[in-house]
């Protein structure tokens, strides 16, 4: 039975798909830009606070295909915050475009209500139905400005990949299911409880390949939507074509909501148990590592080297799956957590500040329409000495990037020192390895982008971006934010479940 | 007291900051002020700490502030203070001072966040001389790093991207080895006492097995060797010595070499003694590869800064032969090198700078017959190229004999050839002071300005005090080693021979001290020592 407490549990998600209704009505009554922003922006609000009430929740099923607990009652947070500035941002790059806008907003509150169903599900149905909405209304949202540049192209890409990264994940969990026939995350590690956990780990080993390859197709179509090694390539293309706001959405919201249900399905499994699945996954995460760093390297555009660089930050966080023991996954939720937090603050950061300047190297080219073929990416020739024009705005765009980089004085740094002290405990020395060399590579082209920044001489005729108070606001809270809680990171790991040991 | 004076600096440098964009030229009075303010409050205080008894207060670690910082890891904000770092702190200082006095009419663009900059480096390394949780120093580590990387970066020479990325990505990637051994350090204090402790005195407590040492006091070796720097980490720093403005070649020749010798001295030998002795034979091959390679590679520059970088790695090459000899001559002569190629590179890059803001160039061959027209900077130069060669009378002399004279009963054959490179530092000195200010004239120069002469002045005034009396800084050192912290370091051998300077007392307290310490101390080391020292030291008793 469905149990008031059980509402409870889940009315943030509640809250989200009621909104959707809600804009589809208030498009059929009255079509105003600035009304469904303002409304959007309420519901992500509401469900915000509704998380918050959550959070110290005990572990809740609702039904057998979700359950909530303080884990996803965090991400989702995250997911709900990330979604509210994407919000927010939006309304300045859509008065740009001459789509109609109304209908953007509802695609960005199925993406968030797709990973709020993701990141609440444990089950392989209501996995499969966060994905699908997910990744659908993404698909909407890439290809949304009709006459950008490379909208069709890059809409395509991700549909076509997109989709056949589902129907593998399908694929995978057809054959999981004919092996355990459950389809819960829990009951498809083989009944153990039956037997105890001597037996369940032999019965691990007597597997069958079928379900090796359900689970292999599974960890495919996750690792496609993480964007990690072998299924990275449409990465830097769409992150480039897509509109920013959207880049900014997949690359906070969807990579959140998709490593927490790996992470759900993972340890509820017990798949760390699993040697080959632990060497496929050690493998995955070095390459990425390696690979995003090293494809990141010479990139101009920002855009494509943040999605390169996201590869990478996806294969650092993917070390935390590898667990010895029940005891550790405690540990390692944090260190996930603590890291993801990092990760969306700074990659927020840095969007903000390339929306902030793509708007204003639109209105300039407005003027100058032989400007107009160009395009409005942002490169780094664009942001040349913006330190000694825009302080504010390049010390953000500063600060997210020492972040990323992992530099201390700033939240990826405490990030970092997670999964470095999650690597050491559980003695992973060759990953180590490919972290430090990872980060030094990535130095190369943080650093680079750092010192673009400062460049003196004054031969390009940018003028200061002049910026809405609102996006001033922003801008300073993020500053801020990114600085103290790199200072005091405590004021965020309070917040966190507690752990009851290390190891 | 040490909080306040990173967080003065910290703040001096805002206001610096925000000085110059009120009024042009405010900001290097506001950073001068600042650093002298600080400076006089941090003597003040400590003697006044001290009570009278300033040998006996700083001998041991004594810890001023624990607070908890980072709950989850049980990671604290603890500084603490001894007698090393006592040193070291005033010699950051002193030449925090000359910084500012040096950048005085170098730095004409950005100059508030210049000195913002520059006050935020040496607030970062007041914090990695004075920090006792593990995390905490690593934190400060990186934090000199960043604005000194700024510094070159922004104001520095024709190649300072490259110079920059290249200094940063050498320490950050061994500074994240070194992270990775800190966490295996508390996580191993986790495992033996049942909680997580970054805190550096709980860590001497620990029993750490030898084949875990290795690794551990290796990852700690790379962070500072990289820093010191050793041989084959080394290529980073003649780029960033050359491309820095002069502030940043002197504070990084003067002071952030030093933390690595500083990071060798308190972390790898002081926490893995049976590791490094291991470890002994290595380091001092790579010190004398260093000394010999730093040499020949000086004499063979024609850039007036990068002749003087070779230099600073064949000098601090002398601090690693003698801290690796474990002999207790050797590491007092280390620390008294630190403090002499402290001022001493300090003053020949000053000395570059000045040049440099005259003629343009830092090219040795377009120089020649300076002599005529600035005699005083000759006269100078050529102090300041002496002290560099370890002429006797000045502290470098004191320093590198010591060493050289301590490592010699552990490693004599390395001690020999590393002697050879007191000769080539006497050819490089003199081929930097011949191809500068003598022969044939080609460009008049203007003599020292009145700056320039106090910065050079208090320079060689502070050489010539360290050559003529090391007892300053031996002192201290010798008061430590009669309590605790280098019980570690095997006693010096009465019988050798003093050099004259220190015949005067080093004989009298060693002789003095030697009994009282032995007793208490060879019972509870003989376990840790490696057999090969633990018979002569028996014997002696």
């Amino acid at each position: 039975m469905i149990s008031m407490q059980h509402l409870a549990a889940i009315l943030p998600q509640l809250i989200i798909a009621f909104g959707v209704v809600l804009l589809l009505l208030l498009i059929a009554w009255q079509r105003s830009q600035r009304m469904i922003q303002i409304l959007s922006l309420s519901i992500l609000l509401f469900a915000l606070v509704a998380s918050s009430q959550l959070l110290s929740i005990e572990a809740v099923s609702v039904t057998t295909l979700l359950k909530v607990d303080s884990y996803s009652v965090i991400t989702f947070m995250l997911i709900a915050f990330s979604g509210l500035i994407v919000t927010l941002l939006s309304g300045q790059f859509l008065k740009q475009h001459i789509e109609v806008h109304d209908e953007y907003y509802v695609l960005l509150l199925l993406v968030l209500l797709g990973a709020g169903i993701l990141v609440i599900s444990d089950h392989f149905a209501s996995l499969f139905l966060g994905f699908e909405l997910l990744s659908i209304a993404l698909v909407g949202l890439v290809g949304y400005v009709r006459e950008a540049q490379h909208s069709v192209e890059t809409g395509f890409k991700y549909l076509i990949l997109s989709a056949s990264a589902s129907s593998f994940m399908l694929l995978g969990i057809a054959f999981i299911y004919s092996q355990t026939g459950d389809l819960s995350f829990s009951g498809a590690a083989l009944a153990p409880d039956a037997a105890g956990a001597a037996v369940a780990v032999n019965a691990l080993n007597q597997l069958t390949a079928f379900y090796n390859v359900g689970i292999l197709l599974f960890f495919a179509g996750i690792a496609f939507k993480l964007s990690l090694v072998p299924f990275h390539f449409w990465t830097p293309d769409v992150y480039q074509g897509a509109p920013t706001p959207v880049t900014m959405l997949m690359a906070t919201v969807s990579k959140l909501a998709m490593i927490t249900v790996l992470m759900k399905a993972w340890f509820s499994q017990s798949l760390f148990n699993r040697e080959d699945l632990v060497q496929l996954v050690l493998v995955v995460a070095i390459l990425s590592m390696l690979v995003g760093n090293m494809l990141a390297l010479k990139q101009d555009n920002i855009k494509r080297l943040l999605g390169y660089s996201s590869i990478a930050h996806m294969g650092y966080l993917l070390l935390v799956l590898l667990v010895s023991s029940k005891q550790g996954i405690a540990f390692a939720w944090q260190t996930a957590l603590v890291y993801l937090i990092a990760y969306v603050l700074a990659t927020l950061s840095i969007f903000m500040v390339v929306i902030l300047s793509e708007s204003k190297s639109k209105s300039e080219s407005e003027s100058k329409p032989s400007e107009r073929a160009s395009g409005h990416t942002i490169t780094f020739a664009s942001w040349h000495g913006l330190f000694w024009r825009d302080p504010a705005l390049a010390s953000l765009l500063i600060i997210a990037i020492l972040s990323l980089a992992g530099i201390p004085l700033s939240m990826g740094f405490i990030g970092k020192f997670y999964i470095l002290s999650h690597a050491t405990v559980m003695a992973l020395w060759l990953p180590v390895a490919a972290l430090i060399a990872g980060s030094g590579i990535a130095l190369f082209y943080y650093l680079r982008l750092i010192f673009v920044l400062f460049a003196q001489d004054e031969k390009t005729t940018h003028s200061a971006i002049s910026l809405n108070p609102l996006a001033q606001f922003l801008v300073i809270i993020f500053a801020i934010l990114g600085i103290s809680l790199g200072l005091y990171p405590d004021a965020v790991i309070d917040f966190l479940p507690k752990m009851n040991g290390l190891r | 007291m040490l909080t306040v004076i990173m967080l003065g600096l910290f703040i001096a440098g805002v206001i610096a900051w925000y000085g110059e964009t009120v009024r042009q030229h405010s900001a290097k009075w506001i950073a001068l002020f600042g650093v002298l303010a600080l400076a006089l409050y941090f003597v003040v205080s400590v003697l006044v700490q001290a009570g009278g008894d300033l040998a006996g207060y700083l001998a041991q670690l004594t810890t001023s502030v624990r607070a908890p910082w980072i709950s989850a890891f049980n990671i604290e904000y603890a500084l603490a203070l001894d007698w090393l770092s006592f040193i070291l702190l005033l010699l950051t200082f002193f030449l925090a001072a000359i910084c500012v006095l040096v950048s005085w009419c170098e730095i004409q663009t950005k100059a508030g966040f210049y000195y913002f900059n520059l006050l935020a480096c040496i607030a970062g390394i007041v914090g990695v001389f004075s920090a006792a949780d593990m995390f905490l120093f690593f934190f400060f580590w990186e934090v000199m790093l960043l604005p000194m990387t700024a510094l070159i970066a922004i104001w520095g020479h024709e190649n300072r991207h490259f110079a920059a990325i290249k200094f940063f990505i050498f320490t950050q990637i061994s500074s994240l080895l070194m992270l990775v051994a800190i966490i295996a350090m508390a996580y191993l204090h986790y495992e033996q006492l049942g909680r997580l402790s970054f805190y550096y005195p709980d860590w001497l407590q620990l029993d750490i097995p030898l084949d875990l040492a290795r690794y551990l006091m290796l990852g700690f070796f790379i962070a500072f060797a990289v820093k010191l720097p050793s041989v084959p980490f080394h290529s980073w720093l003649p780029d960033a010595h050359t491309q820095a403005p002069t502030a940043g070649s002197v504070l990084l020749a003067g002071v952030l070499l030093k933390t690595g010798a500083y990071g060798l001295i308190r972390f790898v030998i002081v926490l893995f003694p049976a590791a490094s002795q291991e470890f002994a034979s290595v380091a001092s091959l790579l010190a004398v590869v260093s000394i010999l390679y730093g040499a020949k590679m000086a004499f063979a520059q024609t850039d007036f800064k990068r002749l003087v970088a070779y230099s600073s790695i064949s000098h601090m090459g002398f601090v690693m032969l003698a801290l690796f000899s474990f002999n207790f001559i050797a590491y007092q002569g280390a620390v008294l090198t630190l403090v002499a190629h402290g001022l001493s590179s300090a003053a020949l890059f000053c000395l570059a700078g000045m040049i440099y803001s005259r003629i343009h160039c830092r090219d040795l061959s377009a120089m020649g017959g300076f002599w005529h027209s600035a005699p005083r900077m000759g006269g100078v130069t050529l102090v300041f190229a002496a002290a560099a060669f370890g002429m006797p009378g000045l502290a470098n002399f004191v320093g590198e004999f010591l060493s050289l004279l301590g490592a010699y009963s552990t490693f004599p054959i390395i001690v020999i050839v590393a002697a050879m490179g007191l000769i080539g530092s006497a050819i490089y000195g003199m081929v930097l002071f011949q191809s500068s200010f003598q022969g044939s004239p080609t460009v008049g120069l203007a003599d020292l300005s009145k700056r320039e002469t106090l910065i050079c002045a208090s320079l060689m005034i502070l050489l010539f005090i360290f050559g003529l009396f090391p007892s300053l800084v031996l002192d201290l050192s010798l008061a430590a080693h009669n309590t605790v912290s280098l019980s570690k370091l095997t006693p010096a051998k009465p019988s050798v021979q003093l050099p004259r300077q220190l015949s005067r007392q080093l004989p009298r307290q060693l002789s003095r001290q030697l009994p009282r310490q032995l007793p208490r101390q060879l019972p509870r080391q003989l376990p840790r020592q490696l057999p090969r020292q633990s018979p002569s030291a028996l014997r002696q008793q």
